[in-house]
């Protein structure tokens, strides 16, 4: 566990979280859900940054990659198996990526899980998968943005230099290089020459 | 249970007068209950077992919010001016919002009057009517992160709200919406 300076969060940056050179997490309570038992389970590359508001809530076995100069604003990862996330990725508000629901579907099953947590508070008892609802890694390539209010569901990659507009839920995936927008999203047009040479 | 709950867990200290918790339930939010506009001790009501990390409930004067037992809500919004249900063991997932009023008028001429009612210099002039039809959340719904419930549906049980939906009609029970706004989907495993 390392203290943040001036963190008033009381918590700690757990010892299997890597903040490579230059990487800056601004609370540690963005690790107030974190379970991980991984070894190395969240890297966070060089330059990266994760500022308050966002929410690592990673269950036992999950992993969750960030490649160098990616930003978060306010992320929720809700993983249980693996979210990698590339270079120059830029993160808005409330954006929540999922690798699983952490719903089971059989209703009885579900009650005897609520009523297992309500008397443990144990965040991993609500991690337990069966096959019908085993987690699907999020791959987000480079430089991709995501706008505010996003969800990005389990399975999903998202391809290099992709935009997707706010409020969108991406359900499927979506290619390199094009702007996806809507619930469901959907490929608006794709990011060519014309803005290559505009920015 | 005591004013002095450990479980209740807000910047403003004890219980307001106006909420009522089960045993064994717990509340963490720290603007959890400044919104609570209602004077009614039974404004709130929260069952027992229930866990709540993370939430802000916005309570009109005359709007009450009940909640049941073993249900789960990671940073939910509940906005009540009317009155919201919520059964059993429900989840809700990070950032969903149930509300049970369109929140101002939709004539041009009175949302003015409402502007000008809202505002702190308003001197208590009264604000016009505003649309507004309960909400029914029946037990072993499950609301992922980010969906919006609006006024007047009522979710059956056992229904499945995917993330992001905006909910605008009631969902039969057993069955999975999604989109904006939601329609009967397939549920993803």
């Amino acid at each position: 566990m390392r203290r943040i300076e001036g963190d008033w969060f009381p918590g700690g940056i757990p010892d299997n979280v890597e903040v490579q050179e230059g990487a800056y997490i601004e609370t540690a309570s963005s690790f107030s859900r974190f379970r991980s038992l991984r070894p190395s389970a969240v890297r966070m590359g060089k330059n990266s940054s994760a500022y308050a508001g966002c929410m690592f809530d990673l269950g036992p076995d999950a992993e969750l990659d960030v490649g160098p100069w990616t930003l978060f604003n306010g992320l929720w990862v809700i993983a249980d198996a693996k979210v990698s996330i590339g270079a120059f990725g830029l993160i808005s508000w409330n954006v929540v990526v999922m690798d699983c629901y952490r719903v089971v579907h059989d209703i009885d099953a579900r009650r005897r899980q609520l009523e297992a947590f309500a008397a443990s508070r144990d965040l991993n008892l609500l991690s337990r998968h069966s096959a019908s609802d085993a987690p699907r890694p999020v791959v987000i390539e480079d430089n991709v943005w995501i706008g505010f209010d996003c969800c990005i569901l389990p399975g999903v990659r998202i391809g290099s230099g992709s935009v997707v507009g706010a409020r969108s839920v991406v359900a499927t995936d979506v290619p390199a290089n094009c702007l996806a927008a809507g619930n469901p999203a959907r490929v608006v047009r794709n990011l060519g020459a014309e803005e290559r040479q505009h920015g | 249970m005591t004013r002095s709950d450990p479980n209740i867990c807000w910047d403003s200290g004890p219980l307001p007068s106006t909420v009522r918790v089960g045993t064994n339930t717990r509340i963490n939010g720290q603007h959890a209950f400044r919104r609570i506009r209602a004077s009614a001790s039974d404004a709130l009501i929260v069952g027992s077992n229930t866990t709540i990390d993370g939430v802000q409930f916005s309570i009109g004067p005359d709007a009450r919010v009940s909640i049941g037992d073993y249900c789960c809500f990671t940073a939910a919004v509940i906005m009540s001016e009317c009155r919201i249900s919520i059964g059993n063991y429900v989840l809700i997932g990070f950032n969903a919002v149930i509300a049970d009023s369109d929140f101002h008028p939709l004539d041009p001429a009175a949302r003015i009057a409402d502007a000008m009612a809202c505002s702190p210099a308003g001197g208590g002039m009264v604000r016009p009517k505003v649309a507004a039809a309960p909400v029914v959340v029946e037990d072993d719904v499950w609301i992922g992160p980010g969906a919006v419930i609006f006024k007047g549906v009522h979710i059956g049980r056992g229904a499945w709200i995917a993330p992001g939906s905006m909910v605008t009609r009631s969902v039969p029970a057993g069955t999975c919406v999604g989109g904006n706004p939601a329609r009967p989907m397939e549920r993803p495993d």
